[in-house]
């Protein structure tokens, strides 16, 4: 039901992200989603005139993912975000706060990502 | 001067601001590196008050989600109601009564008053002038208690269900909202003159944290943050709800400072009283709701105008009542980036009125 989503693998990420920026997009956000097969759907969201483009990678958890805050200074939040939630690694953001930017030292790591009942166990 | 000294003078000195500070209603952490009263460098730091709802909205079935939406945060409880509800709506093809449409509007833009009555007391009382912030709160009561009058509740008013809103409103409640809205109007015009021509009020405003079009854009702003930098984004212009029938056009300045962003924000609060009175003299009769059955299948996005800016939902449905996915983008996560730019270069003394500019609400940043 989404209009304006193109699928790119990971390393046109960076690309596509300079071409809309080239365009004059403005970065809104990104959007994380577990899979639970072990892969994670990740949107990232533009805007242009108040109508969206939108860029979908699917990445598997142990996959790293090219930050792109070089481009968007402003993705650095979000991205520490999707670190910290649901494990995604993201490589060189312009800040990393190191896994602490919403959690505790103490809390229970990748809270939104799904865990099945045996991997918590083994916790 | 001996070197000695010299060495001293140019020493860099880092001191947190916050997460506790008295101009700061939530907490948020600045790390902030000086040269003497300068700034040369900024970082942020939340993660004070992170609850974890988008984890706990997918164990909630899509119903209930819309009264835990609503507590996201309580100054912008309506328009988060309202984005989730429009979102769901449209994952279900539900096309809910006109009326139902411009009630809606009326809340969300009483929500956009007290929001921006609330915002203009702290920023008052950020620069001592308490009055003021007496004048600005008296005028926001008064909304609040036609809130409290027509759903029961001050400020999670609870009104948005999907398929339309909970409870019609009397006659007489909407004579009384008129009326309150043609007194604000009022007051705001009396207290405009002290926030944008009083001579002392302008020196704390004039050139302080100053952006330009082109970086609010690439920061990625949001709401008055951007438009008082002359960029016209307003969602509303969309014309989601009733606003495409309402002859909405957004509040925009040019001068990128603090100053920029109180104009913004009073204009605001015109506008949205000309809304509302807009919207009840034109209130369509009929239902406030339909029957909503099954539930929400596919994935959608929905974008609202809070006070603060642009609010997006994702929403994932599974054709069950849970949702697999559940995320929010609210304006203050957009706006924090702007500190970054905004900062450095700032005296000391100005972070307060700076920082309360991005009007922040932490607990919707963090969620």
């Amino acid at each position: 039901m989404i209009a304006n989503i193109n699928e790119i693998s990971i390393d046109r990420l960076l690309g596509e992200t300079q071409k809309l920026a080239g365009q004059g997009y403005r970065f809104v956000t990104t959007s994380c989603t577990d899979l639970g097969d072990g892969k994670l759907d990740v949107l990232y969201h533009f805007d242009k005139d108040a109508e969206l483009q939108n860029l979908r990678i699917k990445a598997d958890r142990g996959d790293e993912v090219p930050s792109i805050s070089k481009i968007y200074l402003c993705a650095v939040l979000i991205e520490n975000e999707m670190s910290e939630l649901f494990g995604l690694k993201v490589a060189g953001m312009a800040i990393d706060y190191g896994g602490h930017m919403l959690l505790a030292p103490e809390a229970l790591k990748t809270p939104q990502a799904k865990i099945t009942i045996e991997q918590r166990g083994a916790k | 001067m001996n070197s000695g000294v010299q060495n001293k003078m140019n020493t860099k000195t880092t001191i947190p601001f916050g997460p506790q500070h008295p101009v700061l209603p939530e907490p948020l952490n600045l790390k902030l590196v000086l040269e003497d009263e300068k700034i040369v460098e900024a970082i942020p730091a939340i993660g004070y008050v992170h609850r974890g709802l988008e984890k706990l909205a997918e164990v909630k079935d899509f119903h209930q989600n819309v009264f835990l939406v609503e507590r996201i945060c309580g100054i912008c409880s309506a328009q988060h109601a309202m984005a989730y509800c429009q979102g769901i709506e449209t994952l279900m093809n539900i096309e809910i009564p006109d009326r139902a449409k411009y009630l809606r509007v009326i809340f969300a833009e009483l929500h956009r008053i007290h929001s921006h009555l609330l915002w203009l007391g702290l920023f008052a009382d950020a620069f001592g002038f308490e009055s003021l912030f007496m004048q600005c709160w008296r005028d926001r009561e008064k909304v609040m208690d036609i809130m409290e009058a027509t759903t029961g509740a001050r400020v999670v008013i609870s009104i948005n269900a999907v398929g339309g809103v909970k409870r019609d409103v009397s006659s007489e409640h909407l004579a009384e909202i008129v009326t309150i809205c043609d007194t604000v109007n009022e007051d705001m015009k009396k207290m405009e003159g002290a926030f944008l021509n009083d001579y002392t009020v302008r020196h704390r405003t004039e050139g302080v944290g100053y952006l330009t079009k082109d970086q609010a854009y690439s920061l990625g702003a949001v709401g008055p943050m951007a438009r008082a930098c002359g960029v016209a984004q307003d969602l509303r212009t969309k014309g989601y709800a009733a606003y495409g029938k309402l002859g909405f056009q957004p509040a925009v300045e040019q001068t990128g400072d603090c100053w920029g962003r109180t104009s913004v924000r009073i204009k605001e609060v015109y506008e949205s009283c000309r809304l509302i009175k807009t919207a009840i003299a034109t209130l369509p009769a009929g239902d406030i709701a339909v029957p909503v059955k099954g539930n929400p299948n596919g994935e959608t996005i929905e974008r609202v105008e809070q006070p603060r800016g642009e609010v997006l939902y994702y929403i994932k449905g599974n054709g069950t009542k849970n949702l697999d996915r559940l995320r929010v983008r609210t304006p203050t996560f957009a706006n924090i980036p702007t500190l970054l730019v905004m900062l450095p270069g700032s005296q000391l003394a100005d972070v307060p009125v700076l920082l309360l500019t991005i009007d922040p609400c932490i607990s919707c940043t963090e969620r």
